[in-house]
């Protein structure tokens, strides 16, 4: 049998992974970039790597990309201390290197024909939407609304948005400046009071654009999200409210990272009953309407 | 492999020609193809691959977590997730490279009656082998229930002994009060091998919560926490198996090559790797070429001859050893 048909074979790539940066952003958050050509050159948003935090744990820790470069090699990734294994990593110094296994996972996909993307990222879920948006530009013939959700302070400077958003109240202005730069719409939204910031749930400000849309714009509207599970449930709904199409991306313990183990599953509506699937393969994109039902 | 490593490292176990003394464990590779995602992994690297357990009906398994790190290891609570024998033989082994390395299945159920019908559909196909788990920690019935009572261990072995002409390799539970007892009425039902051991019972809490992390409260704990269990238990096994030809598996915390001999030393003719390739998914060549090494530097042609080499200290067994 030859690997023709075997196009899964070979397609996660074990990488001693330099770190070329490490920088430390308050709310115990971390942006880390790390050379590995392999993994740069073939993830796109949504994948994940899974990696080796400290030589002492030897269980490796999935990480979502927020943004790659095919050329240059790298690999960029935010993640925020919640255990043993990314207190251990946020110690790493660069020019140590971490054994990664990348990319990994089923991305989000994208549809032409809804080029109105919105992008919902919460905390440690906004890392895949970066990517998504930097894609998405690249790809041309969209038009992404980003919005981001935070309830520890943005792990970048926010600046005033040069790009206007219907729908969003006066004075919502805050914007990543990565979007920013790139032309694309992007606001924050948090409980906490920052300037510039909306204050109420992300899904909160994702209604008040949608309502601010013609039926017909609406049409056009796809949702991709990445969060905490009760931000992904009030975006399921949200989707179902306007009958939008909703993929999410989603995160389980994990022990192998390759659908070994069956260790990461989520319980998702099948057409024929529930089942059980993998995060770690069989997503960690899924149809929100299969998972929140 | 290169070829010199390779007629070093061929083992038959239970008639089967293995390239390596390496085998994958059920519960960590899938259904055979999984590890194949990374790049550099063969499965040629390896004797054979066990199948995940699987049972006469499709499983949903248990609710998450089911998977959490603990000291020296981890706990796992998978529940026999699988589709059914069925689909299994119709639909996966069919995909199945079986010039790569050997498959064995792992068959599992909730009653004997189970046991003989997946064991019945398993043996009409081109799977290698039989892997009889009595010994799941994971599920309410059947499993270690069977496993941990040798009347019941015997009972299941000849029904399924009954139903297949193909190996039949038994594997054992760590959780129970004599494992060579196990072991010996395991043979007089006509177990071809065993697999020493399965996971230990475990517990993880969330001290916030209160509460257990995994979802089905409890779990399997494999790693390097458990090999000094795994160790005893296959020397324990082998002091009854060798008599009668009875070759074994050795498992549990194999990370590396001087793992693996020791287990080959303690009575094993092959060895199970699980948990490592969580932390390592191409470990197994380091295993090959390193087993390779030792046997060239003992000056050793074949595993065979490393096996249950073992010499104890003085005329104390290890089964009697006692911290009183």
């Amino acid at each position: 049998m030859s690997n023709e048909s075997k196009p899964h074979r070979g397609t996660i790539h074990v990488e001693s992974a330099k770190i070329l940066s490490h920088e430390r952003f308050p709310g115990d958050q971390f942006v880390l970039r790390v050379a590995a050509p392999e993994c740069a050159a073939k993830a796109l948003p949504g994948s994940f790597v899974h990696l080796r935090t400290d030589p002492m744990l030897r269980m490796r820790r999935p990480l979502s990309i927020m943004r790659v470069s095919a050329t240059e090699g790298w690999v960029d990734m935010l993640y925020k201390v919640v255990g043993e294994g990314t207190r251990l990593l946020s110690a790493r110094q660069e020019g140590e290197t971490l054994s990664m296994m990348g990319p990994i996972g089923k991305p989000f996909v994208a549809h032409p024909e809804r080029p109105r993307a919105l992008l919902l990222g919460g905390g440690v879920g906004i890392p895949p939407m970066v990517f998504l948006a930097e894609h998405l530009r690249r790809t041309g013939g969209f038009d992404p609304l980003v919005l981001m959700g935070s309830e520890v302070p943005f792990p970048f400077r926010a600046r005033p948005s040069e790009i206007i958003v219907p729908g969003v109240p006066d004075g919502v202005i805050a914007a990543m400046p990565l979007m920013e730069d790139w032309n694309i719409a992007s606001r924050l939204a948090s409980l906490q009071g920052y300037p510039g910031v909306f204050e109420g749930y992300i899904t909160d400000l994702a209604r008040a654009w949608l309502k601010a849309l013609s039926e017909e714009q609406r049409t056009q509207v796809e949702i991709f999200a990445c969060g905490p599970h009760p931000m992904l449930a009030a975006t399921a709904m949200l989707a179902r409210e306007f009958s939008l199409p909703c993929q999410v991306s989603l995160e389980e313990f994990m022990a192998c990272a390759v659908g070994g183990c069956a260790g990461c599953v989520v319980e998702v509506q099948e057409d024929n009953g529930p089942a059980m699937r993998r995060v770690c393969v069989d997503g960690p994109v899924f149809d929100a309407s299969r998972v929140f039902v | 492999m290169n070829a010199d490593d390779r007629d070093l490292l061929h083992v038959e176990f239970c008639g089967m020609p293995f390239d390596s003394p390496i085998v994958l464990l059920s519960g960590c590779v899938g259904f055979g193809e999984e590890y194949t995602r990374v790049a550099g992994f063969s499965n040629s690297e390896v004797g054979a691959i066990c199948l995940k357990g699987t049972t006469g009906e499709n499983r949903l398994g248990n609710q998450p977590h089911r998977v959490y790190e603990t000291p020296g290891g981890m706990l796992n609570s998978i529940g026999l997730q699988n589709p059914g024998a069925r689909y299994v033989v119709d639909n996966i082994l069919p995909k199945l490279d079986f010039s790569e390395t050997r498959f064995i299945a792992n068959v599992s159920g909730s009653t004997v009656e189970e046991y003989v019908e997946v064991t019945r559909i398993f043996d009409d196909s081109n799977i290698d082998a039989i892997e009889l788990n009595i010994s799941c920690p994971n599920v309410k019935e059947g499993g270690a229930a069977f496993g941990n009572d040798p009347d019941m261990s015997a009972r299941v072995v000849a029904a399924v002994r009954a139903a297949t002409r193909k190996p039949l390799i038994t594997k054992l539970s760590p959780n129970q009060t004599d494992i060579a007892e196990n072991a010996r009425r395991c043979i007089e039902s006509g177990t071809d091998g065993f697999a020493v051991i399965n996971t230990l019972m475990g517990m993880a809490i969330d001290i916030e919560q209160r509460a257990p992390i995994l979802g089905n409260n409890q779990g399997g704990l494999s790693g390097p926490a458990i090999k000094p269990v795994a160790l005893l238990k296959t020397h324990q096994v082998h002091q009854v198996a060798r008599k009668h030809g009875i070759p074994i598996i050795g498992q549990g915390g194999v990370t590396n090559a001087n793992d693996a001999l020791e287990f080959i030393i303690a009575g094993a003719s092959a060895v199970g790797v699980g948990t490592a390739l969580f932390y390592d998914p191409l470990v197994c060549e380091s295993i090959n070429s390193g087993i390779a090494d030792y046997l060239r530097r003992h000056q050793l042609s074949s595993i065979a001859q490393l096996v249950g080499t073992l010499e104890l200290n003085s005329a104390i067994s290890a089964c009697d050893v006692c911290v009183e």
